[in-house]
């Protein structure tokens, strides 16, 4: 299978990166929780969530930065290198959520040898942001 | 008393813990239940072939799976000298029963390999003054951490905000 890139070169600032959504399950919380090692209950108990003050059990938050980073590299394509990522953290996303990703490329620049992009990005629920922040990645050049 | 917790806290800043060692190696079980869970298709992560030709040589771990590794085990239980679990402790024990994640940063500096083994260290590193939020008031708590690899190279330093509070009722 060949795998695109998106090269430093073109890209612009203020290009936005395609939305991708997710339906958010008990299996995703679960999965995801166990996949990231987190045996915390309220993210595979619902008891225990409830107790906790929440609604339902919720996703945990090396997940959420699992998702932004699947983003991002799906985006660019595996060339493209993580390099910063910043997560603010908000809504808690329940099973039963669709998790909406957006992205738009706001600053490119050079740091040494290196060719980057800021994007802010964010993960929304209906409740309202999920997680927003800055990801900085590494492009590669067609040069 | 809260004057007294924050003075308390303030007083631990720059408390240090670790290095814990990870209990896994990076491997490929870990790497593929990671993306089956998260829908990560990555040829770096899955495709041996495709990631032999890349400046990687071979397959690596998605970047952000670092805190997994270091994830303690659910068995054997082992308490860890955490200087950020000693200040909840000692807020809860103040009053300040409410705890949300509020801000995590990384900076990611090497690719883990397959085989690489990872330790981290913890540093409570800042206390905020007292803040009222619409949760209630409390005090914005900040830990860094930093992990390496068995060669003690720094692959990502990350950093963690939590708020302790007493939640408004």
């Amino acid at each position: 299978m060949a795998w695109k890139s998106v090269y430093w070169d073109e890209v612009k600032e203020g290009n936005e990166l395609p939305a991708q959504k997710r339906e958010i399950t008990r299996t995703t919380v679960i999965a995801t929780a166990i996949a990231t090692r987190d045996f915390t209950p309220v993210h595979h108990d619902h008891e225990a969530a409830r107790k906790s003050g929440a609604n339902d059990i919720f996703l945990n938050i090396l997940t959420t930065g699992g998702f932004i980073g699947k983003y991002m590299t799906d985006w660019s394509g595996p060339e493209g290198q993580l390099k910063r990522m910043v997560i603010r953290l908000g809504a808690t996303c329940y099973p039963g959520d669709t998790l909406t990703s957006n992205g738009k490329v706001v600053k490119k620049y050079t740091e040494g040898a290196n060719h980057l992009v800021d994007i802010d990005y964010n993960l929304t629920v209906a409740m309202g942001p999920h997680a927003w922040g800055t990801v900085t990645m590494i492009l590669p050049t067609k040069s | 008393m809260s004057q007294g917790v924050y003075e308390k806290l303030q007083a631990m800043v720059g408390e240090e813990a670790g290095p814990f060692e990870s209990p896994n190696e990076v491997n490929m079980a870990m790497i593929r239940h990671w993306c089956e869970a998260m829908e990560d298709g990555n040829p770096l992560y899955n495709d041996e072939k495709y990631a032999k030709n890349t400046r990687y040589g071979g397959i690596i771990a998605p970047s952000q799976m670092v805190q997994a590794y270091c994830m303690p085990p659910l068995w054997p239980k082992k308490v860890m000298p955490d200087p950020q679990a000693k200040a909840v402790r000692m807020m809860d024990e103040a009053g300040y029963s409410g705890v949300v994640a509020t801000t995590t940063s990384q900076e990611y500096f090497r690719p883990m390999r397959l085989g690489d083994r990872l330790s981290y260290k913890i540093k409570f590193v800042s206390v905020s003054p007292e803040k009222t939020t619409r949760l209630g008031t409390g005090h914005f708590l900040t830990s860094e951490y930093t992990y390496t690899n068995q060669k003690g190279e720094v692959v990502c330093l990350q950093s963690f905000t939590i708020l302790k509070f007493k939640p408004t009722v």
